[in-house]
């Protein structure tokens, strides 16, 4: 996966993750948020994270299976940077959670604070929203007015984003979600290089329509199709499975755009240690 | 004579005259008609009084030097004028030669179609010495969007040296011996950035470039990436946005036309309702897409990428094939 986003996920700038649901998406968030408290050398900011949820409830127990198979796996790695042997990762992910856009705005400036003065070693270099569709859900109607509104929120979240990113050197994670390709208006426009997205067999388009893909300077897409595979060696049909063979879910991460890599997708995997690529 | 008495035919140009304090003939004298703003106020101060040309002739011819030029001149001129390659030939064709220098270009598409990309190309060709056709010059690149990656940039720097290169060995050892090699670092560093984060600070940052340019006078082109991004957050007032945007393009085509430089401006595209129905739309308004000179289309065509020339005082409407590699805007790789 870093080698197809060369290198991993660019700091001072926006990358969205958009995907359906169970894609993986907050998978990918908790484990990013475990890695960025990495030293450099191994592709990490040595840095904590904020991680702003709007879906509920937050997964606590996964991320903390991931940070305890995190410490395990790189504990040499943190002390290394200055942390202390009993230091517990989930110590450097900041959760807040939001429940609408007009929210998310509001707690900018405090974040711009805490991030100014916020004195300790390992400061926040990264900051995730999980998801920035689920904001928008509710209080938007269909109108021209009320969209538009949504539009002018959109371009002014991106734009502190962008502006906190800038100055103190994040990298902004942001995920979304999908709708159903409709087929007529702005549902089918062609966004990057990827021809059209599809995931579980059918074709879906990023939510927050053209005027959010303006506002995010990178876009991944998370897809997964349920692969029947013809099972071998069965011969009697067994009635579990109502003897269409075992299935298996593949996903793939696609390079939908982004300012400095040309488009590529390759296969990952979701195992209890988190999410790893799988070469193929 | 009072100018409230002149046969003028509109009021409006008799309030001028007075806004002016031509109050009567006698205080038009040689140095205020040599100051004045326009030729216009001129010729009626000259249709008040036929005495003030004969006496004042000297004033009268010197004064069509200043700031007027003939058609002629124009035409010499533009001739001479040099393009910036885009590295594409098939684009280079419809432009006729290039990005032209002394015009605002808009270049506008949807996300991921390479308006990045190409100002970036933009940005590397400009510096292309004189001896390989290029224009030497500097680049101002101002970002408002953080689309702007230096390892990118590096890349196409690298290929435009190795281009460079290999054009010097076809054109034969007499280029290279007086040459300077250009490396991928010289490239990068004759990029000025700019990074601007609110409307307010890319506003000041366009009023101040006219002092840094007069102190680098080598800069050929400034590429703003994206002008629209800012401006599309809560303005309370879209009249002021509109104001606020019109004195800003004004004082980008006055950049151009005193410097001799390209503006290129990228813009984002946003959905417009017409007749119940949703079409695409360049962001920023209608009045705003009278502001450029030039304006470039870049949209998809099934798989491929295609720029549209939207408008352009020279230049017919056309539509040419593109395709952004990993060493930049190149020819599209189906075209033989």
């Amino acid at each position: 996966m870093d080698r197809c986003l060369a290198g991993g996920i660019p700091c001072e700038s926006i990358t969205e993750i958009v995907a359906e649901s169970g894609s993986g998406k907050t998978q990918l968030c908790l484990q990013l948020a475990l890695l960025a408290q990495l030293p450099p050398s191994l592709g990490g900011l040595s840095a904590s994270s904020i991680y702003l949820h709007s879906e509920f409830p937050f997964p606590t127990r996964r991320l903390h299976q991931l940070a305890a198979q995190f410490h395990a796996h790189h504990l040499q790695d943190l002390i290394a940077t200055g942390r202390d042997q009993r230091y517990d990762p989930m110590d450097g992910i900041l959760v807040q959670s939001i429940h609408t856009a007009d929210q998310l705005l509001d707690i900018m400036p405090q974040t711009e604070s805490f991030l100014q003065n916020s004195q300790t070693q390992f400061p926040v270099r990264l900051i995730v929203i999980d998801s920035i569709a689920a904001l928008f859900r509710s209080d938007f109607d269909n109108t021209s007015i009320d969209l538009m509104k949504r539009s002018s929120l959109f371009f002014k979240i991106s734009g502190k984003l962008k502006s906190l990113a800038s100055r103190f050197r994040l990298a902004v994670v942001v995920t979304n979600q999908v709708v159903d390709y409709v087929g007529d208006g702005m549902n089918g426009l062609k966004i990057g290089n990827l021809e059209e997205l599809y995931s579980s067999g059918r074709r879906v388009c990023p939510a927050l329509g053209l005027a959010w893909s303006n506002c995010v300077n990178s876009r991944l897409f998370l897809s997964r199709e349920e692969d029947e595979k013809a099972n071998n060696c069965s011969v009697e049909r067994s009635e579990e499975d109502g003897g269409f063979g075992s299935r298996t879910t593949r996903r793939w991460l696609h390079l939908v755009f982004a300012p400095h890599l040309a488009p590529s997708s390759c296969e990952f995997v979701i195992r209890r240690e988190g999410i790893s690529g799988v070469d193929r | 004579m009072d100018p409230w008495k002149l046969p003028i035919s509109s009021a409006i140009q008799r309030k001028r005259l007075l806004s002016q304090s031509y109050t009567s003939h006698a205080s038009a004298s040689p140095s205020d008609l040599a100051c004045a703003d326009r030729a216009s106020d001129v010729i009626y101060l000259l249709l008040i009084e036929p005495q003030v040309i004969t006496s004042k002739f000297s004033v009268f011819s010197f004064l069509f030097v200043i700031g007027a030029q003939n058609a002629w001149d124009i035409l010499l001129e533009e001739e001479s004028m040099t393009r910036i390659t885009t590295s594409c030939a098939e684009l280079d064709k419809i432009l006729g030669g290039g990005i032209s220098c002394k015009e605002v270009t808009e270049i506008g598409g949807v996300p991921g179609i390479g308006k990045t990309q190409l100002g970036i190309q933009l940005a590397v060709n400009v510096q292309i010495p004189s001896y390989y056709g290029g224009l030497g010059g500097k680049a101002i690149y101002i970002d408002t969007e953080g689309s702007f990656m230096v390892e990118r940039v590096l890349q196409i720097a690298e290929a435009c040296t190795e281009d460079m290169t290999e054009y010097g060995r076809f054109l034969g050892k007499s280029i290279q011996a007086r040459q300077v090699e250009m490396g991928p670092k010289d490239f990068l560093e004759n990029i000025y950035y700019f990074r601007v984060c609110s409307y307010t600070e890319q506003i000041g940052l366009e009023n101040y470039l006219d002092k840094f340019i007069s102190e680098h006078r080598d800069v050929k082109i400034v590429v703003i990436d994206s002008v629209a991004f800012q401006f599309r957050q809560d303005f309370d007032d879209l009249a002021q946005r509109t104001r606020v945007l019109s004195a800003m393009a004004l004082k980008l085509m006055k950049l151009a036309k005193k410097f001799s430089l390209a503006v290129v401006l990228l813009n984002q595209v946003t959905t417009k309702v017409i007749e119940s129905s949703f079409q695409l739309a360049l962001a920023l308004g209608d009045s705003w897409s009278h502001s450029c000179t030039n304006r470039l289309i870049l949209y998809w065509n099934g798989e491929e990428r295609y720029a549209y020339i939207d408008k352009s005082p020279s230049l017919r409407s056309a539509s040419a094939p593109y395709s952004v590699t990993s060493r930049g805007i190149r020819n599209s790789s189906s075209n033989s």
